[in-house]
C-alpha cells in the first residue's frame, strides 16, 4: 500500500510545488508565492500546474497544502488562501460560513473532470453491471430498487467465477466514497462488509490481488491488474468509463474538480491568481489534466469560464 | 547531607543551589507530564459532552443509539451499524459504536492469543534455561523487534502476508495443525538424545535444536497441504469452509491482524515478563534446587508463583498496546465495521477509525465528537490497564525486595 504512505505525506506535509527563484522580472510579471489549501485528489494536478506556472512566470511559485477537500473552505474563509481546490462541491454550510465573513459567495471554477470506475480483477469475466445490481452488491438498504443484496458471484454471472463477492472501496468522508454513495447507492449506505482503504490506489491494488473482489476508484488510478466494468442502463445501453464519454457527460459517475476562489463580485483576480487560473483554463493546462489521467474540459466550457473571469479568449 | 567542613561556603552554596534547581526542574517536569496527561483526558471529555446535550438535533445521539442495535432502513431486525458521515440531505447517519469496540477488542484478543504463549515461553526459557551467551544475543534482538514501526509491520501484513495466505490458505492451516505438536515432539526427542550428543549440545543451546526441525516441519507441511486439501476438503478449502462451517474467508481478516499485532506486542510482553522472571531472588531458586527440585519444578512451583504478578502486568501492558495500535490494524484489517465472532472476517478498530476519519471530519460536528468519544474510550482503557499493570509491578518489586532482604 505505498499509496497510503504517499497520501499521508500529501496530507501531512506542506508540499512546495516548485522553487524557482526569480530572475529579474518586468514590472507586469506576477511575482510571489501562491498558497493553496485543499483536495488531495487534486494534489498531483496542482503540483504540475504549479511547475508549469513557474516555468511561464519565473517569479511565481505555488505552495500546496493537500490535506483534503474539507480543509479548503475554512482556509478560504480565514483568508489564508485565495484558491482552494476541491474534489466535491462546497456544502451549503461551508458556503454560508464564507458568506458571513465576506458578504459574497466564493466563486467556483470547474477545472477538470474525474470519473469513478467500477473495477474487477483482470481474470474476472464480468464486463457490465446494471445499476440496481451494483447497488445490491455495495449497499445496505438497496435504495436503487434491487430486491435482495447480491453476495455471491453465482447470482451475478453464469460460470467463470465462484464464491463470495469481496467488495472494496474508499474510506468514509472521502470525496470518492461520497460520490459513489450518492450516485451508485442512490444516497443509501454501504454494507459494513465493504473493505475501506485510505486511497484509490490501495483499492485498485486490493482488487488486483483477489479474483473475487470488486471495487471502485478514480479513473486515473486504473492499472493493468484490474478491468473496468461498464454500466448498463434500464434499456440495455452500456456506459463505458472512457474519457470521451465522461467529457460528453454520458458516464453517470462523473464529478467536476473545482477551484474555489475568493473573488469579490465585479473585481478581477490579483496578478498571481490570475496567471494561475489563466494557465489552468488553457489548452496547455488541460493537457496536464489528460496526462494525469483525468478528463479535460470541452473547449466551450473553458471559453465560458474565461469570459466570466475577464481573461482573454483562447486563440484558435 | 553532611558536608565536609573544609569545603568553602561559596562552593557549598553553589552546590546546594544547583541541587535545588535540579530538584525543582525534575519536579516541574513530572508535574507537567501528569498535567498533560490529565489535560488530554479533560480535553476529550469536554469535546465529547456536547454530543449528549444537543440531543434535540436531527442526528440523535444518546446511549441507546450508540450502544444498542437500531432499526435502520432496509433491515427487518435491529442491527449495529457505524456509518457516521452521512451528509444532511441524503441518508441517515448511524452511530453504533459497538462494532468498533468489538473490532478493537477482537484484534487485541487475537494478538494476545498469538503473542502471550510465545512471549511467555520465550521469557521463561531465556530467564531460566538459556545459556548466558545466547541470552545476551537474543534479548537485545527481541527488544529490537519492539522498535519496528507499526507502519512497517502493517505494510508487511497487509501486502505480503495477506496475499500469501490468500493463495496458500491450505498450507497456512496445515502449519497451524502440524507446527505446535511437531515442535513439542522435537523437544521431547531432545530429552532422549544420546549422552554424547547431549554433551555437545548443552541445555542452554537447546533452542538451536529446534531450528532444523522447524525447516523440516515446514517442508512436510507444504508436501502435505495439497494432499490434505484434496482428501478432506474436496480440493478447495475455501469453498469447504464456506459450505460446511459458514465461514467466509476475507482477504484481510482478524487472524492476519492478530499475527501482525502479536508480532508487535510480543517484544514488550517478553521483555517485561523476562525481567519479572529473572528478577526472582536467586535465594529462592537456589533453595529449591538445593532441595532437589528439577529446573522444571523450580519454574512451575517457585519462580512462576513468585513472578506471577509481574507476568500478569506484562500481559496487561501488551493488551494496552494492542488496543491502542493503529497502523497495523488500519493496513491489515480491511476496516470493515463488522460484528462477527469469525476470525476469518475483517474488523475495524477505534484507533484505525480515528486515523482514517478524523482528518476529514468537520471540527465540532457530530462525527468529529463521536471520533473523540472513541479516543476517550481508548484513553480511559489504556490508562486503566497501564496504571493497574504499574501498580502490580511496583508491588512485585517490593515483594522481591523483602524476599531478597530476608535471605
Amino acid at each position: 500500500m505505498p499509496s497510503v504512505i504517499r497520501q499521508r505525506l500529501w496530507a501531512a506535509l506542506l508540499v512546495v510545488a516548485s522553487i524557482v527563484w526569480a530572475s529579474p522580472v518586468s514590472a507586469e510579471e506576477p511575482v510571489g508565492t501562491l498558497g493553496t489549501v485543499g483536495s488531495d485528489t487534486m494534489a498531483g494536478l496542482m503540483l504540475r500546474w504549479g511547475e508549469r506556472l513557474a516555468r511561464q512566470h519565473p517569479g511565481m511559485r505555488l505552495q500546496l497544502q493537500a490535506s483534503g477537500s474539507a480543509s479548503a473552505p475554512p482556509a478560504l474563509t480565514a483568508g489564508t488562501t485565495l484558491v482552494g481546490p476541491m474534489s466535491r462541491p462546497m456544502a451549503e454550510d461551508e458556503k454560508a460560513m464564507f458568506e458571513r465573513r465576506y458578504g459574497y459567495p466564493p466563486r467556483a471554477l470547474v477545472v477538470a473532470r474525474d470519473a469513478l470506475v467500477v473495477v474487477v480483477h483482470r481474470h474476472n469475466p464480468l464486463r457490465s453491471l446494471s445499476r440496481p445490481d451494483l447497488d445490491a452488491i455495495f449497499s445496505d438498504g438497496r435504495r436503487c430498487g434491487a430486491g435482495d443484496s447480491i453476495e455471491r458471484w453465482s447470482s451475478l454471472i453464469e460460470g467463470g467465477i465462484e464464491g463470495r463477492i469481496a467488495p472494496h472501496g474508499r474510506n468514509a468522508v472521502s470525496g470518492t466514497h461520497e460520490l459513489f454513495r450518492r450516485e451508485a447507492l442512490c444516497d443509501g449506505a454501504f454494507r459494513p462488509e465493504v473493505s475501506e482503504h485510505p486511497g484509490s490506489a490501495a483499492v485498485v491494488a486490493a482488487v488486483a490481488s483477489d479474483p473475487r473482489a470488486i471495487g471502485y476508484a478514480g479513473l486515473n488510478h486504473l492499472t493493468p491488474g484490474v478491468h473496468p466494468v461498464a454500466l448498463r442502463d434500464a434499456d440495455g445501453a452500456l456506459h463505458r468509463p472512457e474519457p470521451a464519454a465522461v467529457r460528453r457527460g454520458d458516464y453517470p459517475f462523473a464529478r467536476d474538480l473545482r477551484l474555489y476562489v475568493n473573488l469579490p463580485p465585479g473585481e478581477s483576480l490579483p496578478g498571481g491568481e490570475r496567471a494561475f487560473v489563466d494557465l489552468v483554463l488553457s489548452p496547455e493546462g488541460q493537457s496536464i489534466v489528460e496526462e494525469l489521467g483525468f478528463v479535460a474540459l470541452p473547449r466551450e466550457v473553458l471559453e465560458r469560464q474565461r469570459r466570466r473571469l475577464g481573461l482573454e479568449a483562447l486563440d484558435s | 547531607m553532611q558536608h565536609t567542613p573544609s569545603s568553602p561556603p561559596l562552593r557549598r552554596h553553589f552546590r546546594q543551589t544547583r541541587d535545588r534547581l535540579a530538584t525543582a526542574l525534575i519536579t516541574a517536569g513530572g508535574i507537567g507530564v501528569i498535567a498533560a496527561v490529565m489535560a488530554i483526558g479533560v480535553f476529550l471529555a469536554v469535546e465529547v459532552v456536547p454530543l449528549f446535550w444537543s440531543s434535540t438535533d436531527t442526528p440523535r445521539i444518546n446511549l441507546e443509539t450508540l450502544w444498542l442495535p437500531q432499526d435502520y432502513e432496509g433491515h427487518r431486525t435491529p442491527v449495529h451499524r457505524w456509518q457516521p458521515a452521512m451528509p444532511e440531505e441524503g441518508g441517515e447517519s448511524r452511530f453504533g459504536m459497538l462494532p468498533l469496540v468489538w473490532g478493537t477488542l477482537e484484534a487485541a484478543a487475537w494478538a494476545l492469543v498469538i503473542a502471550v504463549p510465545l512471549a511467555l515461553g520465550a521469557a521463561a526459557h531465556s530467564a531460566l534455561f538459556m545459556s548466558r551467551r545466547l541470552r545476551a544475543r537474543l534479548k537485545p534482538t527481541l527488544e529490537l523487534m519492539e522498535a519496528m514501526p507499526g507502519v512497517v509491520v502493517g505494510f508487511v501484513a497487509g501486502l505480503v502476508l495477506a496475499p500469501w495466505l490468500d493463495v496458500h490458505l491450505a498450507l497456512g492451516m496445515t502449519l497451524l495443525i502440524i507446527l505446535p505438536p511437531g515442535l513439542l515432539l522435537a523437544g521431547g526427542l531432545w530429552a532422549r538424545l544420546g549422552a554424547g550428543l547431549r554433551r555437545r549440545l548443552p541445555m542452554g543451546w537447546a533452542a538451536l535444536w529446534l531450528l532444523p526441525w522447524l525447516l523440516l516441519l515446514w517442508g512436510l507441511s507444504s508436501w502435505l497441504a495439497p494432499l490434505l486439501e484434496a482428501w478432506w476438503f474436496d480440493g478447495d478449502l475455501r469453498a469447504w469452509l464456506e459450505v460446511s462451517l459458514g465461514l467466509d474467508y476475507a482477504n484481510r481478516n482478524a487472524i492476519i491482524v492478530g499475527m501482525a499485532m502479536g508480532f508487535a506486542v510480543m517484544p514488550s510482553i517478553y521483555a517485561l515478563a523476562e525481567d519479572a522472571l529473572s528478577g526472582v531472588p536467586k535465594s529462592l531458586v537456589e533453595g529449591a534446587e538445593a532441595l532437589g527440585a528439577t529446573r522444571w519444578q523450580t519454574l512451575w512451583k517457585v519462580v512462576l508463583p513468585a513472578a506471577g504478578p509481574g507476568v500478569l502486568s506484562a500481559v496487561m501492558i501488551g493488551a494496552g498496546r494492542a488496543v491502542g495500535e493503529t497502523m497495523i490494524v488500519l493496513m491489515a484489517s480491511g476496516n470493515t465495521a463488522l460484528m462477527t465472532a469469525s476470525p476469518l472476517d475483517g474488523l475495524r478498530s477505534m484507533a484505525a477509525s480515528i486515523a482514517i476519519e478524523l482528518p476529514e471530519a468537520a471540527p465540532g460536528g457530530t462525527h468529529y465528537r463521536l471520533l473523540l468519544l472513541a479516543a476517550l474510550l481508548l484513553f480511559v482503557f489504556t490508562f486503566c490497564v497501564n496504571t493497574l499493570a504499574e501498580v502490580v509491578r511496583s508491588r512485585l518489586r517490593r515483594r522481591y525486595h523483602r524476599m531478597g532482604g530476608a535471605s
